[in-house]
């Protein structure tokens, strides 16, 4: 099984956490001395918007304000501006070279002390998925525990892996191909569904959406703490990838 | 079958699918890949991370979030 990128030396990891530490702020002198000019900024500027991602971004932040979910578009508006001028920053930089996130340097935690790390995120996991759980859908309350862990976990995995992870080579097109269909699949029917309510805001038994479905379970205590944990756990899991 | 039934098999006709390829890429060796293996290809670079990240941020912001 290959992997993306061969173990750094010291030097290498002196040099990879130069770069990374502050955000790509202080990458090595070559950089600091030869700084683009305007063009070179502008077209710089501008690659940030050719990524994909900021488009998808956009239009969830779009469809998610006409929605009627204002906080939710004005925070997918700031991330996609955000990961705009993050990408064109780092073309500048690199331009030779696509974004590819760095793992931060593996911590030397021994396995106890990684065992008890791993409990004392698991209890707070608990905890906040209790606490959270026991407010009111759509409260200020548990609108700020969503964000607050929501911009923690988005700034964790901005910043690259926790650790190297191994590549795994290229993916078999036909399969990958079958996810896409899936996956896009359920999307479409839940849109389709989505657009036949009387209106965005109302649900419709009719033609019900996902949220529609799950609105028994989120309406206790116990199943909003339930769906809770699971959203922290696939949080973890993406963190990790 | 009314709408709201043929709507309810639609998305599980999805979630069939779903177990389905992850059973195959798990279990068999025909060539899929886990969902794991797309997720890892998908956050390989930068803009890819922070967007599956923020798609996780956004299912918690749209279930509870006002």
């Amino acid at each position: 099984m290959r992997v993306s990128r061969a173990a750094p030396g010291p030097e290498d990891r002196q040099a990879q956490n130069r770069g990374t530490d502050n955000g790509g702020a202080a990458t090595g002198c070559a950089e600091a001395v030869v700084p683009a000019r305007p063009p070179g900024r502008a077209r710089a500027a501008l690659a940030g918007f050719r990524a994909p991602v900021v488009w998808v971004l956009l239009a969830i932040a779009y469809f998610t304000g006409i929605s009627g979910k204002p906080v939710d578009g004005v925070l997918m508006l700031v991330v996609a501006a955000g990961l705009a001028w993050d990408t064109g920053r780092r073309a500048l930089r690199h331009p030779e070279s696509e974004s590819a996130p760095t793992a931060r340097p593996a911590g030397r935690a021994g396995g106890r002390r990684r065992l008890l790390m791993v409990s004392a995120l698991l209890a707070a996991g608990v905890v906040y998925a209790a606490v959270v759980g026991s407010f009111s859908r759509y409260s200020w309350p548990a609108t700020a525990g969503i964000i607050g862990l929501g911009a923690v976990v988005v700034l964790i995995g901005w910043h690259g892996p926790l650790r190297d992870r191994p590549d795994g080579g290229r993916l078999p097109v036909a399969g990958t191909l079958a996810w896409i269909a899936v996956l896009v699949a359920g999307c479409l029917w839940e849109l389709g569904a989505l657009l036949q309510q009387p209106s965005l805001t109302t649900d419709s038994y009719t033609h019900p959406t996902i949220s529609t479905l799950t609105d028994p379970v989120l309406a206790t205590g116990p199943g909003r703490s339930v769906v809770l944990l699971a959203w922290l756990a696939l949080g973890w899991y993406l963190v990790e990838r | 079958m009314t709408s709201h039934e043929v709507t309810i098999a639609g998305y599980l006709v999805v979630l069939a699918g779903i177990v389905l390829l992850q059973v195959l890429a798990t279990r068999t060796r025909i060539p899929v890949p886990s969902l794991g293996d797309l997720l890892t290809r998908a956050m390989r670079s930068r803009t890819g991370r922070v967007g599956v990240l923020v798609a996780w941020a956004w299912v918690g912001l749209h279930f509870f979030a006002r």
